[in-house]
């Protein structure tokens, strides 16, 4: 293959660690502050891309769209914490029983989308705009709104997580809960902030992977779950800005092998990547403060 | 304790449960006299990646179940029913569905299924238990069967590749790119088409794909860098939409061969939705069995369709020249018609009969129909019936190949049609 | 009618077969605390060994199958074999996984391990057939009833029963046995347990070995049963089946997690099969998989220990792991 594919590839890497950045980020957040593996990120992603569907199909701007989907996604996620996880959590489940307790979650919400939605596929209805190169990229406008929309999100969260009062208090929490609460954090709020954060996040991401898929079905965010879990891993856990970079990374590798190597292992060298990530840093790229600490539920 | 106590309640009463299911089977052997309901059933996916199969098989049992009982049913059974069991696509999962089929369906009569996701593990239950089945599974293993009561009356997977290889030739094109998802239905298709396409003089860049990623723009890259002047390709809709419309941004459309696999309304709503209908409309060829849409089976297949039209899965108007769903209908007569002139709805009893009602013999009356064959049949005369996917030859494997056609993007109207002799010149 | 019989002895085998996989799962999860998610990827690489080792060379059958390997061991060499070699996977796989990484950490590592080994196998058509999976593979026993009778069928029920209960043998030495007092002391307080000296990393090194071992065997008598198998049969959120019906069981307890096996894989999803058919066909389907859900969470909110939790042993409990 020749280097003339090498810097459209890396073109394409970006858009998909864009979307992979967004859900990613969501999803860590959520666990370092809470600790709760929620295996329904993906569906939710996907309930959300299903508001957003129907927005659009009701004549609604692809900025509507993306706002109704990231509103329940946000509303949906603390819904699920109050009503389903908090009280789980009261009556002492503990870290395993609640991946059970996500996941069940996860199963009942897909399958109420394909009891609804019926086993099809949707389409939004977008213009996807003119192909452009910037930098020898080969984008279209639409891919270049969603590494946009990526980026601003991505600093917000920073800005959020290292300039605000709350977004100390939420890295206080997830670095310790018992001491933050002893500080006079409090950390049930900072806990639904930090769901409703990630819902939101949830729910961008979701409408943007199926703008970027074209068509999706109710098992479209599930399917893309475990490479947000990767990026998440390889960046190191609970880290809002090794997620970052785990997307980044996981993109490009993804996109880059498939152009150097075969298409089809390309979801495997991204996950190679990962392997060899972790046999140098067993807690990834960011997280040092992972290792060996157990689990506090 | 009381929860537990409980909880030992649910076990057992879950035991009993799956014990009274065990025990209420029975299928009569010996002279059939009996009035029970008959079943016909539809072991196919209706869930996970190939859940459109299910639905296409059923839209073929109900019109012919529902023309049997207006018919009066076959010998005493007034009742003709199609029964829904969903294999859900993976062999562990449809060997017990297979088994609890079996063992629950009182007056099983037939099976229409199993398809490539299953068949190598199910059949052989099937087989064991007498029970014919109709399968729509592609895969070349079945060519040579030895199994006496499985049946196949469309073409093999491999057979549809040669298809499309001869399709794109006719049309001058001498550089394909093959675009295939990763999966079990989509890879069976690939090496024949590319084997087929280069034996006709073309060079072809045959990609395997990773289903439902969130871009295939880097592939589409490596496909335009090999000039392609047309696609041969099957994947599910997501994974089909996702690439053709990203072909659409980087390159621009080149006409798409698909297969019977993407003659399917979910593939057709997604992609159409993915690079619009217009543009779908005159790219698109799909490679599939052929079934004519005139003749006297097909008027008989249309009318008990439209008798049906309310029990089918809708909308109806997909099924009207879907060759799958004709030949399911086809299926089901062949063996409604088998048991009335065996007298018996034993399939151990009626199962040789369905050769013989297929055969053309001397001094037999050709119909159509079930009602059509039933009333010869009273009338003491011989019958053959030729379906909808036109006369049924069986090879000694039971294997009837038929014709083949390239349809148009409503998966119906044929753009041409290929005999098996002409498809066997690009093998 | 046979199939009745037919029925019965195939829901035996199959209860049978998720028996000693939660057993596997168990010693992992609820004696030592491993938190394995990529355990069907055990299974299913067991399988996939003890149906190479039995289906011949690979040129065989018209050469429509690709694979590697491809032996013709009589029974019960590949069910063994197809222990081993899960167990030294897991070797392999705990000596990266399962170093020093909170454990929660540790199961999303393998999560993304059991996704990956789908990949590999759907997309390396030379290792076992790809996407197609591997089919025809002979049936074991074939010497005592003819393949595919209901003897047949009473006969490997029986074989598994055999294995079953030199599984529970072994499982029930490794639970009562110091090495199960002192996984249990790992799993309960890490820390505490290696002040004591106690080689944690490497202790569970070894019951991730052994516990995979089990669900190789699994596997193996699993695939010899049905006759075929592919990347379809084991996606990863099976594992999640075998976690569930340990936690619906009783967490820790050997029969408790039986009664699970019977529960969940079996129980729920053959009732579900009775569901009357109502609306557009599928509707039901996906009815199912919401009713297998909320079940799911009815017995983690009413039983959060299990139906038969595990029996209190002796020593202080203080900070036992509950579900």
């Amino acid at each position: 293959m020749t280097a003339a594919i090498f810097v459209p590839s890396v073109g394409f890497g970006l858009v998909t660690a864009s979307i992979l950045a967004l859900a990613a980020v969501g999803f860590t957040l959520q666990f370092g502050v809470t600790n709760i593996l929620n295996l329904a990120y993906g569906d939710l992603m996907t309930a959300s891309a299903y508001i957003g569907y129907q927005v659009n199909k009701a004549g609604g701007s692809l900025a509507l769209s993306l706002l109704a989907g990231a509103a329940f996604g946000g509303v949906a996620s603390l819904l699920l914490n109050r009503l389903v996880y908090t009280p789980f959590l009261r009556r002492g489940t503990k870290l395993f029983g609640m991946v059970i307790v996500t996941l069940s979650v996860g199963i009942i919400i897909q399958n109420t989308l394909l009891a609804i939605g019926g086993a099809t596929f949707f389409t939004y209805n977008v213009h996807v705009g003119s192909t452009v190169h910037p930098l020898g990229f080969d984008l279209n406008t639409l891919q270049l709104m969603i590494i946009g929309l990526a980026i601003v999100a991505m600093i917000a969260v920073q800005l959020l997580l290292t300039r605000t009062k709350l977004g100390k208090a939420m890295r206080a929490t997830a670095a310790n809960r018992a001491l933050a609460q002893a500080s006079g954090i409090a950390t049930d709020r900072v806990v639904s902030v930090a769901w409703l954060l990630s819902g939101l996040l949830c729910g961008l991401a979701g409408v943007v992977l199926v703008i970027n898929t074209t068509a999706f079905r109710s098992t479209t965010g599930s399917d893309f779950l475990v490479v947000i879990i990767a990026a998440a891993i390889l960046g190191g856990v609970g880290r809002p800005t090794g997620a970052m970079i785990g997307a980044l990374i996981l993109g490009i590798v993804t996109e880059v092998s498939a152009a150097y190597v075969s298409p089809s292992y390309k979801e495997i060298f991204a996950f190679g990547v990962l392997v060899i990530v972790l046999l140098v840093r067993p807690s990834g790229i960011f997280g040092h403060a992972a290792v060996t600490q157990e689990a506090p539920a | 304790m009381r929860r537990r106590l409980a909880a030992a309640c649910i076990v057992t009463v879950a035991a009993c449960g799956l014990a009274a299911c065990g025990s209420s089977s029975s299928a009569g052997t010996g002279p059939d006299t009996g009035k029970k309901a008959v079943v016909f059933a539809v072991f196919n996916p209706f869930s996970g990646p190939d859940a459109s199969f299910g639905p296409e098989q059923l839209a073929g049992c109900i019109p012919a179940a529902t023309a049997i009982e207006a018919a009066g049913g076959i010998l005493n059974h007034k009742q003709v029913s199609c029964k829904v069991a969903d294999s859900r696509g993976d062999p562990a999962d449809a060997v017990p569905a297979a088994q609890s089929l079996i063992a629950t369906t009182g007056g099983l009569m037939g099976i229409l299924g199993p398809s490539s996701d299953e068949a190598s593990a199910t059949a052989p239950l099937f087989n064991r238990s007498n029970i014919p089945m109709f399968a729509d599974t592609g895969q070349k293993v079945f060519d040579t069967s030895k199994f006496a009561y499985f049946y196949r009356i469309t073409a093999p997977d491999d057979a549809v590749g040669y298809a499309m290889a001869l399709y794109a030739h006719s049309k001058g094109y001498s550089r394909a790119v093959g675009v295939f998802g990763n999966d079990i239905s989509s890879q069976g298709t690939a090496p024949t088409s590319q084997a087929g396409f280069k034996k006709l003089g073309g060079q072809i860049l045959l990609q395997s794909i990773p289903l439902d990623q969130s871009s295939y723009r880097t592939e589409i890259e490596q496909a335009v860098a090999f000039k392609p002047q047309v696609i041969f390709t099957e994947a599910d809709p997501q994974t089909s939409a996702t690439y053709l419309s990203e072909l659409t941004q980087l390159y621009h459309l080149i006409p798409i061969v698909g297969t019977n696999g993407t003659n399917q309304p979910p593939w057709f709503k997604a992609v159409g939705g993915a690079i619009g209908q217009s543009n779908l409309a005159k790219f698109y060829g799909g490679a599939q069995p052929f079934a004519p849409t005139s003749g006297p089976a097909y008027v008989e297949w249309r009318k008990e369709l439209a008798a049906a039209a309310t029990k089918v899965p809708q909308p109806v108007k997909q099924w009207e020249s879907d060759s799958y769903a004709m030949a399911a209908w086809d299926s089901i007569n062949l063996m409604a018609l088998a048991a009335q002139e065996a007298k018996s709805t034993n399939p151990a009893v009626f199962n040789p009969f369905i050769l013989k009602v297929a055969k053309p013999s001397a001094g037999a009356v050709v119909v159509h129909s079930f009602p059509e064959g039933k009333q010869a049949l009273a009338a003491g005369k011989k019958i053959q019936y030729v379906g909808a996917v036109g006369a049924i030859t069986f090879d000694q494997y039971r294997n009837s190949p038929g014709q083949f056609e390239i349809v148009k993007s409503d998966g119906q109207t044929p753009i041409v049609t290929y005999t098996a002799q002409q498809v066997a010149a690009a093998r | 009618m046979n199939g009745t019989a037919y029925y019965v002895t195939t829901i035996l085998v199959y209860l049978g077969v998720d028996i000693i996989a939660v057993w596997g799962l168990n010693l992992q999860y609820g004696l030592a605390g491993v938190y394995n998610f990529a355990f069907v990827m055990f299974q299913a690489f067991g399988a996939y060994i003890a149906a190479a080792l039995t289906l011949g060379p690979s040129s065989g059958n018209g050469g429509f199958q690709a694979y590697i390997l491809g032996g013709s061991l009589p029974w019960p060499l590949p069910v063994l074999a197809a222990g081993v070699a899960s167990g030294l996977l897991a070797l392999v796989v705990g000596l990266v996984a399962l170093r020093k990484l909170r454990t929660d950490y540790q199961a999303m590592v393998m999560l993304v391990i059991s996704v990956c080994a789908t990949l590999l196998v759907t997309n390396d058509i030379g290792l076992f057939n790809g996407p197609a999976g591997l089919s025809l593979i002979p049936q074991p026993l074939t010497k005592l009833a003819a393949a595919n009778t209901v003897n047949w069928q009473w006969w490997y029920v029986g074989a598994t029963a055999l294995i079953c209960a030199i599984v529970y043998l072994f499982v029930h030495r490794v639970t009562s046995s110091p090495i199960g007092r002192a996984l249990r002391a790992v799993r309960d307080n890490e820390e505490a347990a290696e002040a004591l000296g106690k080689d944690v990393t490497r202790l569970r090194l070894c019951i991730f070995v052994f516990g995979n071992a089990l669900a190789g065997i699994s596997g193996a008598v699993l695939v010899q049963f049905i006759g075929a198998w592919s990347p379809g049969s084991w996606l990863y959120v099976e594992t999640f089946v075998f976690l569930t019906a340990i936690i619906v069981g009783g967490t820790g307890n050997n029969l408790g997690v039986m009664l699970g096996a019977l529960l969940v894989p079996v129980a729920f999803n053959e009732a579900t099969r009775y569901l009357p058919q109502i609306g557009r066909p599928g509707l039901i389907d996906a009815l199912q998989w919401i009713v297998i859900g909320l079940l799911a969470l009815a017995f983690l909110w009413f039983w959060p220990r299990g139906i038969i939790p595990e029996r209190r042993r002796r020593y202080p409990a203080s900070s036992r792991a509950e579900v």
